[in-house]
């Protein structure tokens, strides 16, 4: 190791940002350094010097008064009106659904279509249509099936898997309720459980939705894609039913390593989850993962910390048993 | 970094703070003031500690909420909301610092607590006091030198020191915050620290 990356790394182990080898990989440089030595010490310094300047908690009145003062700028502000509040809603959903590649998939078939027709009328009929309906949102609009366009489902009212097979009966509302079966492959189907995993107002709906986007997950069945990754972590971190975010938790287990989005939310849950099943369940899923020191963090953290000594317990016991981690 | 209270504190804040996003969404004034609540403090410590003043502090939370307030239907929960929100914060923070750095160039200037400007290096005349801190060098006045080398970085610097020395939070979630790469933010907190040891030298 040359001076100047131990300079570098100096840095980042006085701010715990260092993976384990590297640190050990520095010690012995500082050990053999003078000059990389007093490198660490005066960052050492500069660090305890840094405190002399403190965070301050903001005083009360001040508080109160910037507070007072957003108050009224706020109160200024008139309400949205209800169409304006739609209308962002449709385009979350449709986000949410990550929807775009389907409407680019579309966009080419428009546009292969339209070449291979190759008619001047056609094309120009097409520029038309699009510019009277504003392209891309129509592109969405198209890219799903009319029976399932998530801007018409009113809510999602029951899940069933049958026994044994991939065939799903999802029954939502819509003017009228609706019901439509198919394959977990399906990605109408998919759409309406991602769908219910994050808007259905029952948690039992939510419970079955997440239950079987997890399913597909640890099956390894198309989870490759980021959208039912993104709706279990959103269920992880937000669901307000245990068991709906204990089933998200199980299904993102494969990714913890790979993912570190997917690590993130599972440290998260293990640092602020209310219910002590889950942060358990996350300790139990967390990996070593040898370049993220996060994830040893987040464990003395939990095990120094958590209120509830049973975790505390297993924390210390995964930090011992596992060396790689340590 | 977090203590257990704060920790408890989060845990309970969190699970109705889904609930309040999307009530904050679909209009609620008081679902947007409970989430206000549960951010001002961080926030108002973080704009006042960057700028050192009470009065921008104070403009920063107002027009970061504002924006929050204007823009939470586009909140899609890829993220936390505190991250979400800190983003927003940063963001204006960093607008500050960077008018303020037009407006005083190299001056090392701090704002005292009436609100008025002083050049710190001016207001201590005899360089050779620093060699002996822990004699003649009070904790009030130390502290203005620091204020004063940190306002020396740049305001991207000066931001990532913040948020990893004073908030403690992680290289990677610095990178998300300011719409950068982990490698960018680690670049960038090493040369803050480099420069800022410079600044410092006359002082240990």
């Amino acid at each position: 190791m040359n001076c100047e990356l131990a300079h570098e790394r100096i840095v980042l182990a006085a701010y715990g940002e260092l993976p384990d080898e590297q640190i050990h990989e520095l010690d012995r440089h500082l050990a053999a350094c003078t000059d990389c030595s007093q490198e660490r010490e005066q960052l050492q310094a500069l660090k305890t010097l840094a405190t002399a300047y403190p965070m301050a908690d903001p005083d009360p009145n001040f508080v109160a008064r910037s507070r007072m003062r957003l108050d009224e700028a706020l109160d200024a502000i008139p309400p949205k009106r209800w169409y304006e509040r739609l209308g962002q809603r449709v385009v979350n959903n449709f986000s949410n659904m990550q929807a775009a590649p389907a409407a680019a998939v579309l966009l080419l078939v428009v546009g292969a279509g339209a070449g291979t027709l190759g008619g001047y009328e056609y094309a120009e009929a097409r520029i038309a249509h699009a510019a009277g309906q504003g392209s891309a949102e129509q592109a969405k609009l198209d890219a799903s099936p009319a029976q399932t366009a998530p801007a018409e489902i009113a809510n999602i009212s029951s899940i069933e898997r049958e026994p044994n097979s991939e065939i799903v009966h999802v029954t939502f509302n819509q003017l009228v309720p609706q019901h439509i079966q198919g394959s977990l492959d399906d990605p109408s189907i998919r759409q309406l459980l991602l769908l219910a995993s994050e808007n259905a107002t029952s948690p039992g709906v939510r419970d079955d939705s997440v239950g079987l986007l997890a399913a597909e997950c640890r099956a390894g069945h198309g989870c490759k894609g980021e959208g039912v990754r993104d709706a279990l972590m959103i269920a992880l971190r937000y669901d307000k039913s245990v068991t709906v975010r204990e089933k998200a938790l199980e299904g993102l287990q494969p990714y913890v390593a790979e993912d570190m989005r997917v690590r993130d939310a599972v440290l998260e849950a293990l640092l602020n989850d209310s219910d002590a099943r889950i942060r358990t369940a996350a300790i139990s899923i967390l990996e070593p993962v040898e370049a993220d020191t996060s994830v040893r963090q987040v464990l003395s953290t939990v095990a120094s910390s958590d209120h509830n000594p049973h975790i505390r317990t297993v924390s210390r016991q995964v930090l011992s048993r596992a060396p790689e981690i340590r | 970094m977090d203590g257990p209270d704060r920790a408890q504190e989060r845990l309970q804040a969190r699970a109705p703070e889904m609930e309040l996003i999307r009530e904050a969404q679909a209009g609620s004034r008081a679902a947007f003031d409970a989430l206000v609540r549960q951010y001002e403090q961080q926030v108002l410590r973080l704009a006042l500690h960057l700028t050192g003043s009470e009065h921008d502090a104070e403009d920063i939370y107002q027009e970061a909420f504002l924006k929050a307030f204007r823009y939470i239907g586009n909140f899609r929960f890829e993220c936390s909301f505190y991250t979400w929100i800190y983003r927003i914060v940063t963001n204006l923070c960093l607008d500050q610092l960077r008018r303020k750095k037009t407006r005083r160039e190299d001056q090392a200037v701090v704002i005292d607590q009436s609100g008025d400007e002083i050049d710190v290096l001016s207001s201590i005349s005899d360089q050779r006091s620093f060699s002996n801190p822990g004699k003649e060098l009070d904790r009030k006045v130390l502290g203005e030198r620091i204020q004063a080398a940190l306002s020396k970085l740049t305001p991207r610097e000066r931001m990532v020191f913040e948020l990893k020395h004073y908030q403690g939070l992680r290289l990677r979630t610095i990178g998300e915050m300011l719409n950068t790469t982990e490698e960018t933010a680690k670049n960038t907190l090493f040369r803050a620290t480099k420069k800022l040891r410079t600044q410092l030298a006359g002082l240990r």
